[in-house]
């Protein structure tokens, strides 16, 4: 379950201060899929880095399993990060010089797991998304982009988070891609029993998620 | 894949680059080792120039020319008041004659009198009896002293023995030891006899010289020497001894004061000063160069991995954002660095190698210019250093052992480690957010 809670963000921008996030609360139970959607510049990405521990709020509470994590030290919110959380970016951001299976096998290192363990994991999780043989010790640069994005998918899942945030994660794909893409993500949704907050400003996919919240400003109008 | 790998990896992605960095750091880092090679055989010769200098003072009768003659031998009586000095540890007394075959002696000389030899002699022949010119047999210079240690006085550049024993420097018995080739020239063997003033001396020894010169002479103890050839109490040379370097140049004065007008007084420091003066430029020169060098390998990987860090800033977002932890990520970084300076150091090694002596050749040639002529004093001093400061420079030679490549090798860690700390510091200031921001 994640449950949002007054959460504030301020930037700095010389003299003045911005208001990114403004007092957004939410919840969504585990094993949904939802989405934020909203215009460039709405906050979508703040939000997204805040409930990723990748930024910290200036106010109110970010409760993932009852725990806050707005108040935890930066060790723990690397052991955060490592455990709970897999990303999902607009423009999949994996290793270059790294095969799909060791890029796979990235957060499983960082988190600890044996190579062996590790190797066979990043096997299976890119086998569930559709990469398989040659193509999985191929390079990020030899993999067209909606397999990229599966690398990416299944690399967010390494380490069996509760909660996968996609940051834009069909943008770079043709709509045909995106919708495997997205269904994709819907099915390990319900099979993995993982959240997913999706941030979009396709409407299309909106309309697919159990859940949708809309942005404007930094503030939730809906 | 662990970090180690990763970085190693990680090393290799752009190869032009990677190519053009490590053949730039090689240079560098053959520049520093050929610096510090050059630095460590000055040093060693340095040391070895003020270990031969020691703490001698070395006493001829004033004006005296060698084999020329002039000025009056010194005395035991001036030895004596030699002794009474403070800080003088040890007198050593001396002194020459020449043997001729036909003459004096049974012995042959070792050496041909030449050309120029044959011309002094025809010279003084002609101007005695005004006969034709006729060539000559070379005196054989015998050398006595009361001490062997010091060789000094001995006309040698070194004190080899071959065979036999060295003689007690009291000792009055007629005993010697003979050059190698002036026992070869005379068939003498260890217990074997020759001739002088009619009277049978035996060889107790032959030893090695160093040189022609040397080893065409003999040497004797000096009272044996003395009684021979009828020299009782008459000094050629006197070598004193300083308990210290510091207390050369007072012991020195203080020598001048005693004896005054009768004798010229030398200190080797001058002459050493002299010797060291070029080594010691050089040793600047290398020194400056080799942390100029180490700066420079420093300022290279330095700017690389600023730049490399700018460039994958997005990346360690990335890894930040997926688990990895500050240390984990400057530890991949750093690693990178060492793969590029370890790299560049096999390269820059052989290269360092392969120019240490040229390079050395080319700072000898520059500093040589700068060194002087050592300064005049007794005939022995002005044979030894003024030799011996040409040599020094003449006889370097780049000192190349694992030592020196273990130094290089720890500075291409110095340097990746000091060139990694800045980049790592940019590291921990990426924020993973920003990966979402830029998107």
């Amino acid at each position: 379950m994640l449950k949002v809670k007054n959460l504030t963000k301020e930037f700095e921008s010389g003299e003045s201060k911005i208001k990114a996030v403004k007092n957004v609360s939410l919840a969504i139970p585990a094993g949904t899929f939802a989405a934020v959607i909203g215009k460039s510049g709405s906050g979508k990405s703040t939000l997204l880095s805040l409930l990723g521990a990748l930024d910290k709020p200036t106010g109110g509470e970010i409760n993932v399993d009852d725990r806050d994590i707005a108040k935890l030290s930066d060790r723990k919110l690397i052991d955060y990060r490592r455990h709970k959380i897999g990303f999902i970016f607009q423009n999949y951001n994996l290793v270059p010089n790294l095969s799909a299976l060791e890029n796979v096998m990235l957060p499983m290192e960082f988190a600890g797991v044996k190579a062996a363990e590790r190797k066979k994991r990043a096997g299976w999780l890119l086998g569930q998304v559709g990469i398989t043989g040659a193509k999985q010790i191929r390079w990020p640069g030899k993999l067209s982009g909606g397999e990229q994005q599966r690398v990416a998918i299944a690399r967010a899942l390494a380490n069996k988070p509760k909660l996968i945030l996609a940051d834009e994660p069909t943008g770079n794909l043709d709509s045909a891609t995106g919708k495997i893409i997205i269904d994709l993500l819907r099915h390990l949704a319900k099979s993995e029993n993982t959240t997913i907050v999706a941030v979009t400003h396709d409407t299309g996919i909106a309309r697919q998620a159990k859940l949708t919240f809309h942005l404007k400003d930094g503030r939730l109008v809906k | 894949m662990g970090v180690l790998a990763r970085g190693a990896k990680n090393a290799f992605r752009n190869s032009i680059r990677t190519v053009s960095i490590i053949v730039i750091l090689a240079v560098s880092i053959a520049m520093a080792l050929v610096m510090l090679m050059a630095l460590k055989t000055v040093e060693a010769k340095i040391e070895t120039v003020k270990g031969s200098v020691g703490n001698y003072i070395s006493v001829s009768p004033a004006g005296i020319r060698g084999f020329e003659g002039g000025g009056e031998l010194l005395s035991n009586s001036d030895v004596d008041s030699l002794n009474q000095i403070a800080h003088v540890k040890k007198v050593v007394k001396s002194t020459m004659e020449h043997l001729t075959n036909g003459n004096n002696t049974s012995l042959q000389s070792a050496t041909e009198a030449g050309s120029f030899g044959n011309r002094q002699r025809a010279q003084e022949m002609g101007n005695e009896t005004g006969g034709a010119p006729r060539s000559f047999s070379m005196p054989v210079m015998v050398t006595g002293t009361n001490d062997l240690s010091v060789t000094s006085n001995l006309n040698v550049s070194k004190f080899d023995l071959t065979s036999g024993q060295k003689f007690d420097g009291n000792s009055a018995d007629l005993i010697a030891l003979v050059g190698t080739d002036l026992a070869s020239k005379n068939n003498l063997s260890v217990d074997s006899t020759f001739q002088a003033y009619g009277k049978d001396v035996k060889v107790i020894g032959i030893f090695d010289g160093g040189n022609q010169f040397a080893n065409a002479t003999a040497v004797m103890p000096l009272k044996a020497l003395q009684n021979l050839s009828g020299q009782t109490d008459q000094i050629y040379q006197i070598t004193v001894e300083a308990d210290s370097i510091d207390a050369v140049a007072n012991v020195t004065q203080n020598i001048k004061e005693k004896l005054g007008d009768k004798a010229d007084v030398t200190n080797q420091q001058d002459n050493s000063q002299n010797a060291v003066k070029p080594l010691e430029n050089i040793k600047a020169i290398s020194s400056y160069s080799l942390i100029g060098a180490l700066l420079a390998g420093a300022v290279i990987i330095f700017l690389t991995m600023v730049m490399i860090v700018r460039e994958r800033r997005r990346e360690i977002g990335v890894l930040k954002a997926i688990g990895a932890s500050n240390s984990v990520i400057m530890a991949q970084f750093t690693v990178e660095a060492l793969v590029f300076t370890l790299t560049s150091s096999i390269v820059g090694i052989a290269l360092g190698l392969a120019l240490s002596n040229p390079v050395l050749n080319v700072l000898v040639n520059n500093s040589s210019s700068t060194g002087q002529n050592p300064g005049s004093g007794g005939r022995q001093m002005m044979m030894r250093f003024g030799e011996g400061a040409q040599s020094t420079l003449r006889d370097l030679h780049a000192v190349v052992g694992w030592e020196i490549i273990l130094y290089g090798l720890l500075a291409a860690i110095l340097i990746a480690i000091i060139g990694s700390a800045v980049p790592a510091y940019l590291i921990a200031k990426v924020r993973p957010a920003e990966v979402l921001r830029s998107e």
